[in-house]
């Protein structure tokens, strides 16, 4: 909890025979995190050379190449497939060799006749399109060539030309255009140009056919619809090479990447002539069994030992710790940077902060439950890790919601039958315009409680931090400068109670006035401000430019008021405008206009819910979300650590 | 005499209710001004958010948050506007 796992350093030495039988064993673990050997002369590592791939390395990967071919070719992916039964691996491997290249083949074939017979579709289709003009005029195509004392222009043309030497012309008048065809004299060429250009002629190639244009048109679009036909069938054919091989391909891709996984792994180890070192991370919970193990799978002979870490200058991979209900709210610190290894990791904190603040914006039983219903409904349909993740995060904020809904009283922006048992939200709108209306300064307040606790939070576990990572004079002024910061907010915090008395917070006003009008509060209060001050300026004086952020930070929580009432006070609208405006003045005396008014009403109601739901849920999560990243991570949070990623695969489709 | 305080009762009335119209377009100034500033702020970052998204779409979550940080501004108009409106 707050602290990532517990990571060992291992170092794994044998001689180059035991190569295949201590991946075998490294991979069927799935825990150790393989650290990549540079050749770049490194202190104890001289001489050493990067590992050549084990046998069988180039043709595992020219299969699975083969493979994501084909699976690209039905864009089949292995995530958004369901695995049904496992397969044994030595009876795929092989059906692997003997029909892989068989359905490779057929798939070929078949894609590539489709695409041949796709481009057959798109030259008949521009052939259609170049002689659609000549269909409005009479004669055959064969009569526009051919002379040797007469010149044929076609085209289009704005206006219908007059063309005062002798010609023949067709015209037909089109909606967007006019096409026409003048055939005159050659001699007597030049003037119709002059007089063409001036009615806006754009010339249309005569296309290389002969016959009636209409009949050649009926002729290619007869063509067309039989290849695509062909297209068809093709595509019916290859669905069913997908429907029946589908799983197939999923299981041998699986197996494949094993094995180029496994054969590629010593390019990831140094080695000599005889012998090779691995080196990576283990939980430190795992190093003993996995010692064990290797030693069992090699007879002995091996050297397995545990190194010496050293957290800040080691890249120690970083895996979280987290109890269960916190795990899925990870997904949310992967978005913004994973912990460095020597950092409190915050995500438990993030896990209950996050659906506090959406329930505490949302706050509406009625969208609490339509986005519980959206997550349960959806997790059918997401698949892949991270989305799953996403919706467990989404659901408890939800549950957050209908809990804040209930205590706010609302639902879809209707009042429920109860005064608020926490503070009123709702606005003086429709039937609720005689209330009492918000509470708003009470709201307002809470927020602000609400932002110099989680500040307050931060700035503790940014003293923690700095404590565990820094070292000598710098560490003790980095806690103080933090120290400092939280002394700064809570003194001119006492100084506003010692002049003002404001709801939800302690009035200190009357007490006793000793100088100036000031009384003993507000010089403590600035006391501590000042001596905040000389904290921080002590770690560094520039950041005494960022004091206002102090207050800026703080107000900044006062968006979970700002917002929510906002997505209430669009739903209290919608409320009004469909119900007391357009619905309920016609049932008393329904017409055939009150009845189209009722159905506005019901549309407008629809519609305004939706759009306002839309917008709740993305405000709400995305201003806790931020609230989170921006206003309390910037306090103690740097992240940037490496991904914990061991070396090896949970396997979905097949077994050894 | 009556006629005058009636006057004078009509005066107070009328510059209570000016107070209140003051007090909206207040209200209303602090959230539409603020709204123009967010907007101004987030067309910039908008576009680059899109921009980056379209290169590597591992960043989307960051690129959303950065594109709502400016609406900061807005929120505290709209908080100006409430406390003008309730307060």
């Amino acid at each position: 909890m707050l602290k990532p796992e517990q990571m060992s350093r291992l170092l794994i030495v044998a001689s180059k025979d035991q190569m295949a039988p201590v991946i075998s064993e490294l991979y069927s673990h799935h825990v150790f995190h393989i650290e990549d050997f540079v050749e770049a002369g490194a202190k104890g590592y001289e001489g050493f050379k990067i590992g050549t791939p084990l046998s069988g390395a180039s043709e595992a990967s020219g299969d699975l190449v083969k493979i994501r071919a084909i699976q690209n070719a039905f864009s089949i992916s292995s995530e958004d497939f369901e695995a049904k039964e496992r397969h044994n691996q030595s009876a795929l491997q092989g059906l692997i060799e003997r029909e892989l290249p068989a359905i490779e083949k057929e798939v070929e074939d078949l894609t590539q006749k489709r695409s041949k017979l796709d481009t057959k579709v798109k030259e008949f289709e521009q052939k259609v399109a170049e002689i659609a003009p000549f269909v409005g005029i009479p004669g055959d195509l064969d009569l526009y060539r051919g002379y040797s004392r007469f010149v044929v222009f076609a085209g289009f043309v704005d206006r219908e030309p007059s063309i005062s030497v002798p010609h023949e012309m067709f015209f037909a008048k089109g909606k967007a255009k006019n096409f026409m065809v003048v055939i005159v004299p050659s001699d007597q060429r030049n003037i119709v140009e002059g007089v063409l250009q001036e009615a806006g002629y754009q010339a249309v190639p005569v296309p290389e056919e002969s016959g009636v244009p209409q009949e050649r048109i009926t002729f290619y679009t007869s063509q067309i619809a039989l290849i695509k036909k062909e297209i068809e069938e093709i595509n019916r054919k290859l669905d069913a090479i997908k429907e029946k091989h589908a799983e197939f391909l999923v299981a041998c891709e699986e197996i494949l990447k094993v094995r180029v996984e496994k054969t590629e792994a010593p390019l990831r180890f140094a080695t000599t002539n005889q012998t090779f070192v691995a080196d990576g991370w283990v939980p430190s919970g795992s190093v003993e069994k996995i010692r064990q193990a290797l030693v069992n799978a090699t007879g002995g002979k091996i050297f397995v030992t545990v190194l010496p870490t050293d957290p800040e200058h080691d890249s120690v991979p970083v895996e979280y710790d987290n109890p269960s209900f916190a795990k899925p709210t990870q997904m949310l610190m992967d978005v913004y940077s994973r912990p460095k290894y020597t950092e409190l990791d915050p995500t438990l904190t993030l896990s209950i902060v996050f659906p506090l603040f959406f329930g505490l914006i949302l706050g509406d039983v009625g969208y609490g439950l339509i986005l519980l219903a959206m997550c349960l409904v959806l997790r059918k349909y997401l698949k892949g890790d991270e989305g799953a993740q996403l919706l467990i995060v989404l659901r408890n904020a939800s549950i957050s919601s209908i809990i804040f809904g209930l205590l706010f009283g609302e639902f879809l922006g209707f009042a429920l039958p109860w005064r608020p048992v926490i503070f009123s939200r709702h606005l003086n709108i429709g039937e609720h315009a005689a209330g009492h209306g918000p509470n708003i300064p009470e709201l307002l307040m809470l927020s602000i409680w609400l932002g110099l606790l989680h500040i307050t939070l931060g700035r503790v576990l940014g003293m923690i931090n700095h404590s565990r990572q820094d070292h000598g004079d710098h560490r003790i002024k980095a806690v103080m400068a933090n120290f400092g910061w939280l002394a700064v907010m809570w003194g001119l915090l006492i100084v506003i109670w010692s002049i003002a008395a404001l709801p939800l917070m302690p009035d200190l006003t009357s007490l006793p006035k000793l100088v100036m009008n000031f009384n003993s509060a507000s010089i403590a209060g600035a006391l501590v401000l000042v001596i905040g001050v000389i904290f921080i300026a002590r770690d560094s004086a520039l950041e005494v430019v960022e004091l206002p952020t102090i207050i800026s930070h703080v107000l900044s929580y006062t968006r979970i008021v700002a917002v929510g009432l906002s997505s209430v006070a669009i739903a209290m609208v919608v409320n009004f405008m469909a119900i007391n405006m357009l619905i309920e003045p016609q049932l008393g005396n329904i017409t055939i206009t009150g009845v189209l008014l009722i159905i506005l009403g019901v549309f407008v109601f629809v519609i305004g819910q939706t759009l306002n739901l839309a917008l709740g849920i993305l405000g709400s999560g995305l201003h806790s979300i931020r609230l989170n990243y921006v206003e309390f991570f910037t306090k103690f949070y740097k992240g940037g650590g490496t991904k914990y990623s061991p070396f090896g695969l949970r396997r979905r489709f097949t077994e050894d | 005499m009556a006629a005058e305080v009636v006057a004078a009762i009509t005066d107070i009335e009328l510059m209570k209710a000016s107070q209140i119209g003051m007090k909206a377009l207040g209200a209303g100034l602090a959230v539409g001004l603020t709204g123009i500033g967010t907007g101004i702020a987030e067309m910039a970052i908008g576009s680059a958010a899109v921009g980056a998204t379209a290169e590597n779409k591992d960043i989307f979550g960051l690129a959303l948050l950065f594109t709502v940080i400016p609406e900061t501004i807005v929120i505290f108009g709209l908080v100006v506007g409430l406390l003008l409106l309730f307060v």
